[in-house]
């Protein structure tokens, strides 16, 4: 059995927390107040005040939102984001549609980044440790000590080391170089948690002096994906996502592309992918190996492979694969040499990389490197011997001072390099942060940053590609950025304009010198501040000759003893700087849809063996590492797999993510395994101990008759191949029952909303439901009532399984409120809460229900929300209710109290807003301009919105195309959200 | 109990009481409801701004002070340096003026005494109205002859909905106005 899902709804009153206040007592109370009400009420009730601006800025206009264009910096893949601001305060972020590489996406932790910048428990003062307490100090008086610090540090000869995240800005890289030479001493340590820099490593073995690519996804044809998660952690996935289902449509199926994805784990790309091939990852260079033998004997042949020890039989038959499918993969590749991109996943070992390289050398595939604006590498990252040296220094005592700019090394660093030991030998050890973290807790002065939409910046991740980043509020708390810190230091005092002057003075000498425009400087970083990003044009980077020394060793069989363990970072909280996100944490994952914590997922089989169910922990054993944790039985996995996301369980974090998962960090260690992700001879055991897993969705077991492939049979998902489009383009059309009503057909003479969602496009990555949380003020709720069924999402992605255990078929659909034409929750409203609108929207009045549930009872797709509890009370006692937070609501959403139904609403706040703009200007209004909170945060582009009754809309053409067809359509509910049917790029008619 | 008293009781007693709550409910309930609607309502704001003086005799322009009523949602209360365009000239020796200006310097804020209120769930739009040559008396009743602001009319749903339903009785004089939407999700979202 499957991941069952566990409800308990009943839930047993504790009489200690009731009120003491009886029945009758409470009944005397009432009367007499409403005794006193009546009688003092002689007066005008006060109606509250008005507080106009004393002197209006004046580019704010009360009601109306501002855009500005800045720049993420939650991961180094720096993209452009667009902040919407209402009076002042940032209430949305969005990607930047003029940015060449985001293109107006952005991923879920930059939706909900918005939350970290109104965290009540943020940082707010600098703190210093006086008599072994943390006290609260000012920044004057930490500044005169650090600088006193660093000055000796330099005297002494110690060495000052500097740790951040990857630099991905100019200016920043700028004035590193100024601090090392104000301070000779100063080393610095750039990282990324939970990557390995293997992929680096082999591109510098396989090339001279060029820098890394990226990929122009949108020109392949075929993809192979190995242990590569490029639609979710793998990359800029925003992009990527982008790019490659731009080719996933079903209007132009000549240029349909194909992924095949080999996969020990189930992620995103291989929920995805048309052919997927469970691999172990000490078999992926087999794999690619074998292609190589296959695809190119001759060159094979110089390397001493050969098709005895190659071939496709001889793998499909040790790895269980069917030899077909590895045949269609190798003749893909061989029909689309040149149109076709392997790409090794960042955590395989470097031979993987190299051989990948060499592949699509031969194929030609290299002419789908993006030549033009390559990443650009300011200063390489540390690596983990770099990091052990540090640590033994530290421990020797020839670290004067240890700076870390909002990363957290103690959590992130293998245990067995001692940094968290050596760090209390380091006198000076700053840790300058948003919230505290286990660093920050070794650390002996402490230093409130500013988040990104209270600080200066400029980003060029790629070559060409200038951003700028501006704050849109002032400083919240007495913060300040990391990089006019370092200048305060250099410069021995603090100015707040310094750092945005230092920018500025680099853009004059470096980037408008290079855009050269008829405009002044002035004008030319107005217009840049304005847009975000310049993009100047760049020479193409000629490729250098592959080395063909980088394949001496290209053989290796890899150990694979016992369980193998795989591990990534997580796709919703990062390398764990997003763990106190309740908008995270509560983002259902996208394959498993566990909430708030992470797991060991394994194969069901394997679990079997095991004696293992769901829910049970187990303690994972790597040498001498030891750690628990839940298990999650995973259809599609590898066996004698497990696969484990890090950046749970922070043990030094403030109140929301505390308990939030498992530090499964802790198995990691500085030799590594096959790379530093990825151990084999690990051991599972039963811990004997069970652990409350929460998903939203119950996983139909896959393997009980009564409910397998309930969505197939039911016409909820219907999906099928291009060969079968093909020859019946009305195949997934079922008969319909002539049906009847009792209702009067409404009538829509004005507009009438629809949503129409292609599901081919659709990969069910979650970014629509952070960014409908954000929109919409949707309320975290927690862990324990999730477990009961009351999240309030107003959007959510069904995953469905079909198949076997071992290849489940996996299909992905986003539902949200379907607008039914004869909705079935509007006919049982006692109150007449929800009805019908004219322009066909199910409206929801808050202010009018009463809580009695019948709608949410009636609803066939189970859209509705109920607000058990007022959550902004009472997660952890009003969490939400603090007052930085009220300041993140979306001021046109209307915050929902206890008690009352909610559901996804189409965004009418911006169908009534373009409705009124158009009213006031007096032009007409056909509603094309709308865009939902989702379907302008989805990268695939997979949701289109409009007006039915026009019929040049996306969304009526959509309505009528051949694979159209909506959830539960013998119900005669006639709902306005159309599905477009999956279409898998598979060879052959059936989907099995 | 003894049976001619239950039968007083029953007969006589409760009929009256029932009869005494019903009447002075109603009485209560006609009598207090512009009231409770906030018709009459004239609170005394921090500086006697008299729109009588600016509207009415000097005939400045409603939309000079009030600029949001053609861009949306808010009509907005101008911000004490709208004031201050005319009054670092005009009438400077004025008490109020005085006061007004100190506020200005120290920037301050101005708190006005709210006159009218739509419910928190309400989300009223000026532009809308105005766009379509309503005029503000309608609602506000004539702002140009009061010293003193006052509501005039309540702000009901009920009010709102009268007017939208039947908008081309109320406006003879705008040509080709339309019924307004009387759907919840026009107002309430």
């Amino acid at each position: 059995m499957i991941g069952e899902h566990i409800h308990d709804n009943e839930e047993k009153p504790n009489l200690e927390e009731m009120s003491p206040l009886s029945r009758r007592n409470f009944i005397a109370i009432l009367g007499a107040s409403a005794a006193f009400t009546a009688v003092s009420c002689t007066d005008y009730p006060d109606k509250g005040k008005i507080v106009p601006y004393n002197k209006k800025p004046e580019e704010i206009t009360p009601g109306k939102a501002n855009f500005y264009a800045s720049t993420c910096n939650a991961c180094p893949h720096s993209c452009g984001v667009l902040v919407k601001t209402r009076e002042g305060r940032p209430i949305k972020i969005d990607g930047n549609p003029e940015h060449p590489v985001n293109q107006g996406k952005i991923c879920a932790k930059g939706q909900s980044n918005i939350l970290n910048m109104y965290d009540p428990e943020r940082l707010k003062v600098p703190q210093v440790i006086r008599d072994e307490k943390l006290v609260n100090s000012t920044w004057k008086e930490v500044d005169s000590t650090i600088i006193t610090a660093l000055n000796q540090a330099v005297k002494d000869g110690k060495e000052i080391a500097v740790l951040c995240n990857t630099i991905t800005s100019p200016s920043f890289a700028k004035l590193i170089s100024e601090f090392k030479e104000k301070f000779p001493t100063t080393k610095i340590y750039p990282y990324e948690a939970f990557v390995t820099d293997n992929r680096n490593t082999a591109w510098k073995a396989c090339y001279d002096n060029i820098p890394q690519f990226a990929f122009k996804w949108d020109k392949a044809k075929v993809i192979l994906s190995l242990d590569a998660d490029i639609l979710g952690t793998e990359g800029n996935h925003v992009e990527q996502i982008r790019q490659i289902t731009s080719k996933r449509s079903a209007d132009e199926l000549k240029s349909f592309s194909r992924i095949y994805s080999a996969e020990a784990g189930m992620s995103i790309t291989g929920m995805n992918a048309d052919y997927r091939f469970r691999l172990a990852p000490q078999q992926q260079l087999d794999l690619v190996l074998t292609l190589l033998v296959e695809l190119f004997p001759r060159e094979a042949a110089e390397l001493s492979l050969n098709t005895v020890d190659y071939s496709f039989t001889k793998f499909a038959s040790v790895n269980g694969l069917s030899s077909e499918n590895i045949k269609q993969l190798f003749s893909d590749l061989r029909q689309h040499a040149g149109e076709s991109i392997v790409y090794a996943g960042d955590k395989l070992p470097g031979e993987v990389h190299i051989a990948v390289n060499y592949l699509n050398e031969l194929l030609g595939n290299t002419r789908l490197y993006d030549t033009e604006s390559p990443v650009v590498e300011y200063i390489s990252n540390a690596t983990v011997q770099d990091f052990e040296q540090l640590s033994t220094n530290m421990k020797n005592g020839k670290v004067g001072i240890l700076l870390n700019l909002n990363t957290n090394p103690v959590f992130h660093l293998p245990e067995d390099i001692g940094f968290a030991g050596s760090m209390s030998k380091v006198r000076y050890a700053i840790s300058l942060l948003e919230n505290l973290n286990e660093t920050s807790k070794l650390s002996n002065i402490i230093l409130s940053g500013s988040h990104f939409l209270e600080s200066w910046g400029d980003y060029a991740r790629r070559a060409g590609i200038y951003s700028l980043q501006q704050p849109q509020i002032s400083p919240l708390y007495d913060t300040r950025q990391k990089e006019a810190v370092l200048l305060s230091w250099i410069r021995g005092a603090y100015n707040e304009q310094d750092w945005h002057d230092y920018i500025m003075s680099n853009w004059e000498k470096e980037v408008y010198p290079k855009v050269a425009p008829a405009a002044d400087f002035k004008t030319f970083w107005n217009t840049s501040l304005h847009d975000g990003v310049t993009a100047i044009a760049q020479n193409k980077v000629v490729f250098s000759e592959f080395k063909k020394d980088s394949l001496k060793n290209i053989r290796v069989k890899y150990p694979t003893q016992d369980f193998t363990v795989i591990f990534s970072e997580s796709f919703s909280l990062g390398d764990g700087h997003f763990a106190n996100n309740g908008w995270l944490l509560e983002l259902p994952h996208p394959v498993s849809k566990v909430v708030w914590d992470n797991y060991a997922s394994i194969a069901p089989a394997t679990a079997t063996e095991l004696g293992l169910t769901f829910g049970d922990m187990v303690e994972i054993s790597i040498n001498n590492r030891k750690q628990k944790i839940p298990v999650f039985l995973q259809p599609g996995m590898a066996e004698k797999v497990a696969t484990i996301e890090l950046g749970w369980g922070r043990k030094e974090i403030c109140e929301v993510g505390l308990g939030a998962g498992f530090p499964a960090q802790s198995l990691l260690s500085k030799a590594g395994g096959l790379t530093q992700l990825i151990y084999s001879g690990a051991k599972i055991g039963k811990a004997g101990e069970k652990y409350k897993l929460v998903t939203t969705q119950e996983n139909h077991l896959l393997d009980e008759l009564f409910v397998k492939d309930l969505h197939l049979r039911r016409h909820i998902i219907r999906e099928g191949t291009i060969e079968k489009y093909q020859k019946e383009p009305n195949f997934i059309k079922v008969e319909k029952e002539k049906q009847l009503s009792m209702l009067k057909p409404h009538e829509y003479t004005g507009e009438k909303w629809a949503m129409a969602i292609d599901l081919s496009k659709c990969i069910g990555c979650g970014i629509c439901v952070t960014a409908c949380n954000v929109e919409n003020n949707v309320a975290v709720v927690g862990k324990t009532e999730v477990s009961k069924g009351r999240e309030m999402h107003w959007i959510r992605i069904d995953r469905y399984y079909s198949g076997s255990n071992e290849e489940p078929i996996v299909s992905n659909q986003p539902v949200m409120c379907q607008q039914c034409d004869n909705a079935p929750c509007e006919n049982v409203c006692p109150v007449v809460a929800t009805n019908h609108s004219p322009d066909g929207l199910n409206q929801m009045v808050y202010n009018r229900c009463v809580g009695t549930r019948y709608c949410s009872n009636n609803c066939p797709y189970k859209v509705r929300r109920y607000n058990f509890f007022d959550f902004r009370d009472r997660l952890a006692d009003g969490y939400y209710q603090q007052d930085s937070l009220s300041l993140l609501h979306n001021p046109e959403v209307t915050v929902r109290p206890r008690g009352v139904m909610e559901k996804c609403t189409f965004c009418v706040h911006k169908i009534t807003e373009a409705r009124q703009t158009a009213s006031a200007e007096g032009t007409k209004f056909d509603g094309s301009n709308i865009v939902t909170a989702c379907q302008e945060a989805c990268p695939a582009g997979a949701i289109s919105f409009g007006n039915v009754n026009d019929p040049e809309s996306a969304v009526s053409k959509a309505r009528e195309n051949n694979l159209g067809y909506s959830l539960l359509e013998e119900l005669n509910t006639n709902p306005n959200v159309t599905y477009i049917a999956k279409l898998r790029n598979i060879n052959s008619e059936d989907i099995t | 109990m003894n049976k001619k008293l239950l039968d007083y009781t029953l007969k006589i007693r409760l009929p009256i009481t029932v009869f005494v709550i019903i009447i002075a409910m109603s009485i209560t309930y006609y009598v207090s409801r512009n009231e409770r609607d906030g018709i009459g309502n004239t609170p005394t704001q921090p500086i006697l701004f008299s729109h009588k003086l600016h509207a009415g005799d000097m005939k400045i322009d409603c939309q000079y002070c009030h600029t949001g009523v053609t861009k949306g949602r808010h009509a907005l209360i101008p911000s004490v340096g709208t004031c201050m365009n005319c009054h670092s000239v005009a009438r400077k020796d004025k008490p109020e003026i005085q006061k007004l200006t100190k506020i200005f310097l120290s920037g301050e804020a101005l708190q006005w005494q709210r006159v009218h209120r739509t419910a928190d769930y309400v989300y009223f739009n000026h532009s809308s109205h105005v766009s379509k040559n309503i005029d503000c008396k309608y609602c506000h009743g004539d702002v140009a002859a009061m010293e003193k602001i006052s509501q005039v009319h309540s702000f009901t749903m009920g009010s709102c909905v009268d007017c939208h339903r039947t908008a081309h009785k109320s406006f003879p004089e705008i040509a080709g106005l339309k019924k307004g939407p009387d759907h919840c999700w026009a107002c309430h979202r």
